[in-house]
């Protein structure tokens, strides 16, 4: 294989094949398969125990798979030990050497690799600069404020240029604020360099705020992987959907392949599914997506075609500042929210009348849920 | 806290300044007593002593019956710490880092010989000793110093080690240093403190260790614990001061390191 081929075809950075790994009778990482792109930001989103930071540490080496393979660049790295990955990594904790500068905590992974001194010291100087610590080099790592450490350890791990940075929750420790800005600074970062980044985090904000793709993680698989839009918008499972911003679960019974029946209603849908007429299957529709209208409003807008129309109760309305949600009850007892932009919306007192309306574009179908999936739903 | 300083009435508070006083007083003043008789020139070591001399230093230092006790005791010392802390170290490692079944266990084994009465171990390896014909040597005193002493280091070390963060050693492993290059330039300076003070201890475990040392000494070969015990049978004089007074001052000399190692510690 020649330079060109390599550029021509964007064969896939890092390869996961079957990938698993059991602590006794407990499966942590479940025949996961996943190819990391070469630049891309991926983070793997789960809760705690998905098994999302037991795949980060086999690929780092820290944890022997079971069974499976993971490739880098075509080579398999199981029998290659961490040190001689030649991967980059970022702790939790930042984990930088409290006893040693910040010059000399970047320039060890160059010093272990036996860098000519000359050289090793360029290529510190170059990145202190890139990441502006240079007026830090002589500090200690305890002198350094929680972003500065981030940077001092993204530092670390990208001198010796390694193909892929991975990234253990860095941020988890941090409050909302400083969290943001370091998020900020984090993709601006990667913009700047162009390196693949696989991050791990359970906090959905920061996966949206951070990835091109969100691998979602549930019970040692992946369950979704995809752009935030595309999750969120057209979420694969009802388990994604519930998982990653709110939403709304309505039972619904097939009629056709683009109808279905919502207790007396008849629904439009969007989808153009496969399934059988009079299956029950699970209708999503996110809480921005549903239009709360008075019945005043409802006789003077038309319902535009595509558009979906039933009634409700409003059981109360809290005003957030920039939304207003509305939790509503259909005469036939389903619990809905809406939350729509406080400003465009009349107030709406509890127990009166509403006409609830949402685009088929907006909603989803699923033919297969557990009730577990969908339990979170809407509950913040 | 319920039983805070402030809290406290004035009598109580009073009353646990004077118990405090006390307990302190009862610990150190037979240390201060031994010191002051050292100086005096009472042949009887009375209290208080009705002159000072230094007769009793001169006495100590020109036998060298003590200062071969003196120098027995240091090198017996020395070499019981750093072979106790070597020992100590990848054993602390096992037991911190292994996943091994029956680790708790070994973890009480190790440190058996601070909860067995000094005497049984010494008679146990006195009968061992003596069947090899080894008795009076170094080998066994150093050997028999270890037992007593490794625990010390043991624990000192093992404390340090689990209050390391393991993943400051993985990010150099992932920095591309070796597992054991990982240990030897992240770890072993980061839990320094614990390895020194650990090895500072064994020191001292050695160095006022006497009931063993006994069955180990030989007329030749005998350390200061053990001269100051065979001289205080035959008669009483104010040398033994001297000699208490040497073993108190390198004591408190390695509690002042000790110390010392720790403050740094926990400057990090």
């Amino acid at each position: 294989m020649g330079l060109q081929t390599n550029t021509m075809t964007q064969s896939p950075l890092v390869c996961l094949r079957e990938l698993n790994k059991e602590y006794g009778n407990f499966t942590a990482v479940d025949h996961i398969n996943l190819d990391i792109r070469k630049g891309e930001f991926l983070t793997f989103l789960g809760s705690s125990g998905s098994g999302k930071s037991t795949t980060l540490s086999m690929i780092a080496g820290f944890e022997t798979p079971t069974s499976g393979e993971i490739l880098l660049n075509d080579t398999s790295l199981i029998n290659i030990p961490s040190h001689k990955r030649g991967i980059g990594m970022v702790f939790q904790h930042y984990s930088l050497f409290p006893h040693m500068s910040v010059r000399d905590n970047i320039g060890f992974p160059l010093d272990i690799r036996k860098v000519e001194k000359g050289e090793r010291d360029k290529k510190v100087d170059e990145i202190l600069n890139l990441v502006q610590l240079g007026a830090f080099a002589d500090r200690r790592p305890s002198m350094l404020s929680g972003g500065q450490k981030q940077r001092v350890a993204i530092a670390r791990a990208l001198v010796y240029e390694p193909e892929i940075l991975l990234m253990d929750e860095p941020l988890g420790a941090l409050d909302k604020k400083l969290r943001e800005d370091l998020q900020d600074e984090l993709r601006l970062l990667h913009k700047r360099l162009g390196i693949t980044i696989v991050y791990v985090t359970h906090d959905q904000d920061e996966a949206m705020r951070l990835s091109e793709r969100i691998a979602i993680f549930k019970e040692g698989g992946i369950v979704g992987l995809g752009t935030g839009k595309d999750l969120y918008r057209k979420p694969p499972n009802a388990f994604v959907a519930s998982f990653l911003g709110n939403s709304n679960f309505l039972k619904v019974n097939v009629t056709g392949p683009t109808s279905a029946q919502l207790d007396k209603h008849h629904i439009i849908l969007d989808d153009l599914h496969e399934m059988p007429i009079n299956q029950q299957a699970l209708l999503m529709i996110r809480p921005e997506n549903l239009q709360v209208l008075t019945h005043q409003q409802a006789e003077n807008e038309v319902l535009l075609d595509g558009f979906n129309q039933i009634s409700g109760t409003v059981n109360e309305s809290v005003f957030l500042g920039e939304s207003l949600t509305c939790s509503i009850t259909t005469p036939s007892g389903h619990q809905l929210i809406s939350k729509n932009i406080a400003t465009e919306q009349p107030d709406l007192e509890p127990g009166s009348t509403v006409f609830i309306r949402w685009n088929s574009k907006h909603s989803s179908l699923y033919s297969k849920w557990e009730q577990s999936d969908i339990n979170k739903n809407a509950s913040q | 806290m319920l039983l805070s300083h402030n809290s406290l009435g004035w009598k109580l508070k009073y009353s646990l300044y004077v118990t405090s006083g006390a307990i302190a007083a009862f610990l150190v003043l037979p240390i201060i007593f031994i010191v002051f008789l050292s100086f005096g020139s009472s042949q009887w070591l009375i209290f208080p002593p009705p002159a000072w001399t230094l007769k009793w230093y001169i006495q100590f230092f020109n036998n060298p019956e003590w200062i071969d006790a003196a120098i027995t005791s240091l090198e017996v010392a020395c070499l019981t710490s750093i072979i106790a802390t070597l020992i100590a170290m990848p054993a602390s490692f096992a037991l911190v880092r292994g996943r091994f079944k029956g680790r708790d266990y070994l973890y009480s084994f190790f440190t058996l010989p601070m909860m067995i009465p000094v005497v049984i171990i010494a008679v146990a390896l006195y009968s061992v000793f003596l069947t090899l014909g080894l008795t009076g040597t170094m080998f066994a005193f150093v050997v028999s110093h270890i037992i007593v002493a490794l625990p010390f280091a043991i624990i000192s070390i093992i404390n340090s080690l689990r209050l390391f963060d393991k993943s400051i050693e993985d990010a150099a492993v992932i920095c591309g240093a070796s597992r054991l290059q990982a240990i030897f330039k992240v770890t072993f300076p980061l839990i320094k403190p614990g390895i020194v003070s650990g090895a500072l201890f064994a020191f001292l475990a050695s160095w006022d260790e006497v009931v063993i040392s006994v069955m180990m000494a030989s007329p030749d070969l005998q350390t200061l614990p053990v001269k100051m015990w065979s001289t205080l049978r035959q008669d009483l004089t104010p040398v033994i001061a001297v000699a208490s007074t040497a073993l108190i001052i390198l004591s408190l000399f390695i509690m002042i390191i000790a110390s010392f190692v720790r403050k740094q510690s926990n400057r990090h």
